[in-house]
C-alpha cells in the first residue's frame, strides 16, 4: 500500500497579524491542507516544545493555497507560535478530526465564545459558498478582548456581538445573545446551532438549542498529543448508543460532537 | 544494501523496528499514512480481558523532553480485538505482537490461552503499566511474582512470551533474571517511568489520575542503561524501548544489547516515525560500512576500571 494522503507538511508562514495581546492570526502556505480542510477541523503544529499544538482552522483561501489559523496564547508553545514571522517554516499535521456537518442544513447559527469564534468563521465562510443561510453570535469578555468583528461583519451575515462587560450589542454571554436572536427569528426547517468556546458557554448554548428543538453541534477541547487517534489521551466523555457513558477521542471522533451525546 | 532482518528468539523479523504498544493503536490510523508492511512489527494497544474505559482526563502533560500519560489501558477488550482488529493487523504484512495486561495471574493466563489459538506472532506481557491499580506494575515490581506469572503463562501458550518490564524498580537486573527463570522468550525494556506534573496555580496534579508514565527522550538514558545492564545478566534477546526519536537513537539501543527496538512517543509527534527511523538506521549503517544491522548488537565497549 502506498501513502495515500500525506499527513505531515512542511509549510511556510506567509504572514502574521496580531489582533490583540493574546491573539494572532497566522497565514500558512499550505495548499494541500487548504484544498481539503473542512470547517471544525484542526491542524497539529510543531513548536520548540515536545508536543505539537492543536489549532483550529479559521479560514482557507483555496485558490491561493493559504490556511489561516487563529492562535490564542495560553502557554509557552502558543506564545512561540504567535511570534512566528513571514518565511518561518513549521511542520504541520492535518487537516485533522471530524468537523461540523453542514449537509442538508438550510440555516446555520454559529455561537462562538472568545477564541471559539475562529473555527466558526470557517463555518460562516463555507455557508456563504454553499448558499446556506447563516447567522452568527460572537461573545467576548469585553470590547477590548473582541476579535474578528470586522471579519464577521464583512461576511454579510447577521451577526450579534455580546460582551460580559456590556460594551457591545448585547450585554451578557453568547448564550444570552443567542436567546435574544432565537426569540425574534422566524423558524426555518433544517436549522442547526453550531458552537465553540468555553465549556460552560457551550453547555448553556446546547441547553438553549434543546429548548428550541434545534440540533446542536459542539466543538470540544481536550489536552491532546498525537491528534490522529492512536494515543487515547484526549478522552471526551460521551453517551454511547446503548445509553452507557464512555470515552471517545477528541481528535478523531471529534472535535465536533452532537451536543446530545456530550456528558457535561 | 544493508541486511535488516533480525531474530528475536524463534521469531524472525524483517527488520528490528517495532511500533510500541499504546502509541500505534491497532495500526488502522497509521496505515493511512504509511505502508505498515515496512515495519518489523506492531505491538497492539494494551489489552485486557474485558473492555476498559481508561482514566478520567486530562491524560497528558507535557514535560521537558517528553510527556506524561495516564490513559489507563483504555481498550475494547480481548473479544472485540480478536473479532475486529486482529484480522486487520494480520493483513498488514508485518509481525503482530499482542500486548496483554491482566488484573491477576488468572486473567493473564486466560488471555494467553485464548491467544494461543490465534495467528499472533508473540505475546508481550505488560508487567509495567503505571496507570492502573491492579496487576501490571504491581506484579512487575516483584521478582517472585514475575517469575511465577511467566511460568504459569508459559503453560498456556506456545507463542513466544515477551516480558515488558517497568523501570520503577530498585534492581532491573533482578526483575530480568526473574523473567528468565520463569521462562520468558524475550525481555522488553522499558515501560514508562512513574511521574507527577503539578499546576502551581491550582496546586493540583495536571493529570486526572494524579500520576502518569513519563516517556520520550527524557527517559532514553535510563532505558539505555537498563538494556546495557540486563544484557550482561541474562541470555535472552532484549527489545529496547524508551525515547527513540531517530535512527541514531535506535542504533544506540542495538549497541547496548537490544536485538530489536520499539518506537513509542516519537510516533505521536511524527506519524511516520517508525518507517523514517528504519530508513535512518539503514542510511547510518551504510555510511558506517555496516552491512547487517544485527552486527551492531551488543557491541558496547565499556570503559575498563
Amino acid at each position: 500500500m502506498t501513502c495515500d494522503h500525506p499527513i505531515e507538511h512542511l509549510v511556510t508562514v506567509r504572514s502574521s497579524r496580531r489582533l490583540n495581546s493574546q491573539t494572532t492570526v497566522l497565514t500558512l502556505e499550505a495548499p494541500l491542507i487548504a484544498a481539503t480542510a473542512a470547517p471544525g477541523q484542526f491542524v497539529n503544529l510543531s513548536c520548540d516544545h515536545f508536543l505539537r499544538r492543536p489549532i483550529g482552522i479559521m479560514a482557507v483561501l483555496r485558490h491561493e493555497g493559504l490556511v489561516e489559523l487563529g492562535i490564542r496564547v495560553v502557554g509557552d508553545g502558543t506564545r512561540e507560535l504567535a511570534q512566528k514571522r513571514p518565511g518561518d517554516q513549521l511542520s504541520v499535521l492535518g487537516p485533522l478530526g471530524h468537523g461540523f456537518r453542514l449537509e442538508g442544513l438550510q440555516r446555520v447559527i454559529t455561537v462562538g465564545g472568545g477564541s471559539g469564534v475562529f473555527p466558526l468563521f470557517f463555518v460562516q465562510q463555507v455557508c456563504r459558498e454553499r448558499g446556506i443561510d447563516a447567522l452568527a453570535v460572537c461573545g467576548y469578555r469585553s470590547i477590548d478582548e473582541s476579535i474578528l468583528r470586522d471579519e464577521y461583519a464583512g461576511l454579510g451575515c447577521q451577526t450579534l456581538f455580546a460582551a460580559d462587560a456590556g460594551d457591545l450589542d448585547v450585554a451578557g454571554h453568547a448564550a444570552d445573545a443567542l436567546k435574544q436572536l432565537l426569540c425574534q427569528l422566524p423558524p426555518v426547517p433544517q436549522t442547526a446551532v453550531l458552537t465553540c468556546g468555553p465549556r460552560p458557554m457551550m453547555q448553556a448554548v446546547a441547553a438553549l438549542a434543546r429548548d428550541y428543538q434545534l440540533p446542536c453541534q459542539v466543538s470540544l477541547e481536550e489536552r491532546m498529543a498525537c491528534g490522529i487517534g492512536v494515543c487515547l489521551v484526549c478522552a471526551c466523555q460521551v453517551r454511547e448508543a446503548d445509553g452507557a457513558t464512555g470515552y471517545q477521542r477528541c481528535c478523531v471522533d471529534g472535535p465536533v460532537f452532537d451536543a446530545e451525546v456530550v456528558v457535561w | 544494501m544493508v541486511t535488516t532482518a533480525v531474530q528475536v528468539g524463534s521469531l524472525s523479523l524483517k527488520n528490528p523496528v517495532l511500533a510500541a504498544s499504546g502509541t500505534f493503536g491497532f495500526g488502522r490510523e497509521m496505515a493511512q499514512y504509511q505502508d505498515l508492511s515496512r515495519l518489523g512489527g506492531i505491538c497492539s494497544k494494551g489489552l485486557t480481558l474485558r473492555p476498559r474505559a481508561g482514566n478520567p482526563p486530562p491524560r497528558v502533560a507535557e514535560t521537558s523532553c517528553g510527556m506524561l500519560n495516564s490513559v489507563g489501558l483504555q481498550n475494547p477488550g480481548l473479544d472485540v480485538f480478536l473479532r475486529d482488529e486482529l484480522p486487520f493487523m494480520r493483513q498488514q504484512g508485518c509481525a503482530v505482537i499482542v500486548n496483554v495486561a491482566g488484573h491477576s495471574t488468572d486473567e493473564y493466563c486466560e488471555m494467553c490461552r485464548r491467544l494461543d489459538q490465534t495467528p499472533v506472532d508473540a505475546i508481550e506481557l505488560n508487567l509495567s503499566c503505571p496507570n492502573v491499580r491492579e496487576g501490571c506494575m504491581l506484579i512487575g515490581s516483584d521478582a517472585r511474582q514475575i517469575e511465577s506469572l511467566i511460568r504459569q503463562v508459559k503453560q498456556e501458550t506456545r507463542k513466544p512470551v515477551w516480558a515488558k518490564l517497568t523501570p520503577n524498580v530498585t534492581s532491573i537486573g533482578d526483575m530480568a533474571l526473574a523473567a528468565q527463570r520463569g521462562g520468558a522468550d524475550a525481555i522488553v525494556l522499558i515501560n514508562t517511568l512513574l511521574g507527577l506534573a503539578i499546576d502551581y496555580r491550582t496546586r493540583r496534579p495536571i493529570l486526572g489520575n494524579n500520576t502518569g508514565g513519563l516517556s520520550g527522550p527524557a527517559i532514553k538514558p535510563v532505558a539505555l542503561r537498563m538494556v546495557a545492564e540486563v544484557s550482561q545478566m541474562v541470555d535472552l534477546p532484549l527489545i529496547g524501548v524508551g525515547g527513540i526519536m531517530n535512527g541514531q537513537d535506535a542504533i544506540e539501543f542495538l549497541i547496548a544489547g537490544a536485538s530489536a527496538i520499539e518506537i513509542g512517543t516519537a510516533s505521536l509527534i511524527r506519524p511516520t516515525a517508525c518507517t523514517d527511523i528504519l530508513e535512518e538506521m539503514t542510511a547510518l549503517a551504510q555510511a558506517d560500512g555496516v552491512t547487517d544491522l544485527a552486527e551492531y548488537r551488543g557491541t558496547l565497549r565499556l570503559w575498563g576500571y
